[in-house]
């Protein structure tokens, strides 16, 4: 690519960073909403927020704890599975594999309100283990709980880089270390680990990130013992103060994206650390998985319980719930089976619609978004400029924005630009704002790929002549095309599950079933929650078991 | 004859007009024909409600039966989301025709801040004189405010019938309620500190004293009116206080774990509250189906997915007082108009919740 263009992507992408974010920063400082000609300007937002409300600086200590506590939990673990998955010779890792990305495809409302029916204090686990050890040894309630549970979901998302990162290194190193005595884990932690550095770094950071703006999860394990972290903040503070206050809802996104600031600078400074001492080879040799010996069972042992835990037992509960009639202490499922639900989720309106519109907007809108996200990384790719790092900074903003407040944000800005105007109602404003929540995201899932090339690859092509753009074209594209097919697998699961982003943004007919999900959550007909969602879970296993299927049709 | 004849003639003359627009309703003064046949050019209908799409598609079906000229949308969404959408929508100039929301003071706000047409509405006799302010905000249901309990282990002899049978049951029953009790946070929850700040006013010594116990039985606050329903029937918690009838009575219906008492001291009310839009493109269409909604045909409609009537002449049959157990009760509808407003001054709401919470902690 040349100079010029990759310079028009980097300012459109910024562009599209800046507008909304640029809007909830100019929102912050004034008296009202600003669509209206009464608002002027003032800090007074500011210092409501900071000084008179002790609620924020709880849920931002809350959040800062919860963060960094599920952080602590899931990159640690993270890593160590994707090492056993990917470079051991763990039995059944083929099958344990795919499983260990279902969390992911759950919303995180649904997933914790399964957290509810099978560990709360009436839950069909709690009662069962009440019946064994006569009191329940846990509190699902707690912030301890919360931190356990956000953790151990969040495990998948640095599996995912890890993974991605362990897959591309060569196994000569590792064999270097083994045969000179040294032990499994401490190949993994002396040699293995060290190497993808960068890719840990990146997961650690972006989890922390989702840490801070955790929604679905701390809506409704938190809100018995009204456990405040700065997302369900936004939600208290309308309801204090009785109407939305768009200016107190945007110093609080302001303060979500500063700290944004000295993460990226961190993790910036320990990478060029880093990348001092890691070789990113080229090639990738024969990879051959390390014999762990006696260490097989436990390892498994490991990831089945994990399994259990996050996977299995909310779920089952969930889909478990969709087919019963009532639950509880003292209630016996099988004479209260029904399909019931299903048959009044038949009769729901839209509900074709929303499904259809989500299968759109997963599948298309998803490879639409991960063709951008490749775009830009092929734009900033090997690209020493002071760009990149503009770029590095501005990619995790979005995210700083809570998905509701970000579609709000994007909502504002269709409406009032006359351009976008006639986009509003239709699906693309959704995509967009799901393209921009995800960046951070998705740009790392497609950079991952683009790492494992060998710079003497491209360098062959421009060698024979070829322009920046033909190189881009014609080497580079087809080498990562795997690895852009991965990632449009992940975007679609999601973008499937995606719900607060959307909220402002639907209109009649561009309906999804996440927006379904939380319309009906909110009129807690929890019944056709439970069966929306066990259908919504179907569909995400059969579009995976297709895309699956796809893939290795295509390698065999 | 010819009188026969004449009279044909007549009634023909007389159905001219209506043969060419849809027939006025019955009761309605036949200048309406003219409302309908602006309706009828203008096409379309955009409906912003909280009321979920599942709840309100016979309804809509039979106004579109009733209209099929009209194109109808309805979009449901929570009622801070219908608040700020449309509030955003008005300024750039384009919004829904009809309003219809649960969140009574964010209704009135609106209503207050001239986003409401003016139109009285042929059916407005039928309303309780409560439910109407200004002919711009129309209540359209008349919903109560119950108490909820798990039926499969609150005995029937122990539930309160009374505001202070509540207080007075759970501070005597200290170990058996204790976490047991639950209600709407009225500091996350809009409609849960509209109807503790009602209660406050109706009733401010027990309402205060129902408080405290819920402080000493270690009650839970939520924000989720599902959360809270599901929690009561699963047994996590037994006792809801200050819960939206018409959400109890429809999980009442399905699962008769869930049961419900209306409390005979007084009985809350709250409306679903509705106004045509100021800025609405689609005026006539969007007065149509005002008038459709508070019509007999449509709170029977209501009635049926339990949004119980507002209309006086359908209170036997379709009103609160048809929910067995609601005859004896004294009902307190929540007034459709400006005392609402006070609701959403910001200090009174400060002081109110540190009054609460300060309730709340005393032991």
């Amino acid at each position: 690519m040349t100079r010029p263009f990759r310079i028009a992507i980097v300012l459109a992408t910024a562009l599209m960073i800046l507008a909304p974010v640029g809007l909830v920063i100019y929102q912050s400082f004034l008296s009202g909403p600003f669509f209206q000609p009464s608002s002027t300007f003032t800090t007074q937002a500011y210092e409501f927020v900071l000084f008179e409300e002790d609620d924020f600086r709880e849920a931002f200590i809350n959040s800062a704890i919860i963060a960094a506590g599920m952080t602590a939990i899931a990159v640690p673990l993270g890593c160590i599975m994707a090492f056993l998955l990917v470079r051991t010779d763990l039995p059944g890792r083929r099958l344990i594999e795919p499983l260990v990305l279902v969390p992911m495809f759950v919303s995180s409302v649904v997933l914790a309100f399964g957290f509810v029916v099978a560990l709360g204090p009436v839950g069909i686990v709690s009662v069962w283990v009440k019946g064994i050890v006569g009191t329940i040894p846990w509190y699902l309630y707690s912030k301890t709980a919360l931190i356990v549970i956000a953790g151990l979901t969040h495990v998948p998302h640095v599996f995912l880089y890890a993974s991605s990162a362990l897959r591309s290194l060569g196994s000569d190193v590792e064999e270097a270390a083994r045969s000179s005595g040294a032990g499994p884990f401490r190949v993994a932690l002396t040699v293995s680990l060290p190497m993808i550095m960068p890719s840990i770094l990146y997961a650690t950071v972006l989890v922390f990130f989702l840490g801070f703006e955790l929604f679905g999860l701390p809506l409704v394990l938190g809100d018995p013992e009204r456990i405040l972290v700065l997302a369900t903040y936004l939600y208290k503070l309308t309801n204090k103060l009785g109407t939305p206050s768009y200016d107190l809802m945007a110093v609080v996104v302001v303060s979500i994206i500063l700290v944004t600031l000295p993460l990226v600078y961190t993790q910036r400074k320990l990478l060029a650390a880093a990348n001092r001492y890691v070789a990113v080879k080229g090639k990738a040799s024969a990879q051959k998985p390390l014999a762990i010996g006696a260490w097989r069972w436990p390892a498994v042992g490991l990831i089945v319980v994990w399994l259990g835990f996050t996977v299995v037992i909310p779920v089952s509960a969930l889909v478990l719930r969709s087919f019963l009639s009532t639950w509880g202490e003292g209630v016996a499922i099988w004479p209260n089976l029904t399909l019931n639900h299903f048959r009044e989720l038949m009769g729901y309106p839209n509900l074709v619609r929303g499904i259809v519109n989500t299968l759109l907007i997963a599948s298309v809108g998803g490879a639409l978004s991960v063709g951008f996200y490749a775009l830009v990384n092929l734009a900033l790719h090997r690209w020493r400029s002071r760009w990149t790092a503009l770029m590095d900074y501005l990619v995790l903003v979005p995210r700083a924005m809570p998905g509701l407040i970000a579609g709000l944000a994007m909502f504002w800005l269709f409406l009032f630009t006359p351009v976008l105007q006639p986009l509003r109602q239709t699906l693309f404003s959704l995509w967009l704002a799901y393209t921009l929540v995800w960046l951070a995201y998705g740009m790392r899932l497609v950079s991952a790929s683009l790492l494992q090339i060998g710079p003497e690859l491209e360098e062959a092509g421009r060698v024979v002549g070829a322009r920046p753009a033909q190189v881009s074209r014609d080497v580079t594209l087809p080498l990562i095309k795997a690895g852009l097919i991965g990632s449009w697998v992940l975007i679609f699961v999601t973008f499937v599950r995606e719900y607060s982003t959307g909220v402002y943004l639907l209109s009649p007919g561009t309906e999804v079933i996440g927006s379904l999900l939380v319309s009906l959550w909110g009129t807690g007909a929890v019944d056709l929650v439970t069966a929306l969602s066990t259908v919504n879970l179907v569909l995400i296993l059969v579009g995976l078991a297709l895309m699956f299927a796809l893939g290795n049709k295509r390698h065999a | 004859m010819k009188m026969r004849l004449a009279a044909s003639f007549a009634v023909l003359l007389a159905a001219a007009p209506v043969a060419l627009a849809q027939t006025v309703p019955q009761g309605y003064p036949a200048s309406y024909a003219e409302v309908i046949a602006a309706a009828e050019k203008e096409g379309a209908l955009s409906i912003y409600a909280t009321a979920d799409a599942s709840e309100v598609s016979e309804l809509l079906t039979q106004f579109r039966a009733l209209y099929p000229k009209l194109k109808v949308e309805y979009a449901d969404q929570n009622s801070t989301e219908l608040y700020s959408r449309y509030v955003a929508e008005a300024a750039a100039g384009k919004t829904a025709d009809f309003i219809w929301s649960s969140a009574m003071d964010l209704q009135i706000k609106l209503v207050n801040d001239g986003y409401a047409l003016t139109y009285a509405s042929p059916e407005k006799g039928a309303l309780p004189d409560w439910a109407n302010w200004k002919d711009q905000a129309y209540g359209t249901t008349a919903e109560p405010i119950v108490f909820a309990y798990n039926s499969r282990i609150v005995p029937e002899a122990e539930v309160p019938r009374s505001h202070a049978d509540f207080a007075k049951l759970i501070s005597q029953k200290k170990d058996v309620y204790k976490g047991k009790v639950t209600s709407y946070d009225p500091e996350r929850s809009g409609v849960g500190f509209l109807y503790i700040t009602q209660d406050v006013q109706i009733s401010p010594q027990t309402t205060w004293d129902t408080v405290k116990a819920m402080g000493q039985a270690g009650a839970k606050f939520y924000t989720s009116t599902g959360a809270m329903i599901e929690r009561v029937v699963s047994g996590e918690h037994t006792l809801a206080y200050n819960m939206i009838g018409s959400y109890v009575l429809q999980r009442n219906h399905k699962d008769p774990t869930l049961a419900y008492v209306l409390p005979k001291d007084y009985t809350q009310v709250m409306s679903r509250i509705a106004f045509v839009s100021a800025k609405a493109k689609n005026p006539n269409a969007a007065k149509l189906f005002l008038d459709f909604l508070l019509s007999k045909t449509g709170q029977v409609e209501l009635a049926k997915k339990a949004m119980t009537s507002v209309r006086t002449d359908l209170q036997d049959s379709h009103g609160i007082t048809s929910l067995p157990g609601a005859r004896e009760v004294t009902l307190r509808p929540i007034r459709v108009g400006p005392e609402l407003l006070t609701q959403l001054d910001q200090i009174t709401r400060l002081r109110f919740i540190k009054q609460w919470q300060k309730t709340l902690a005393a032991n």
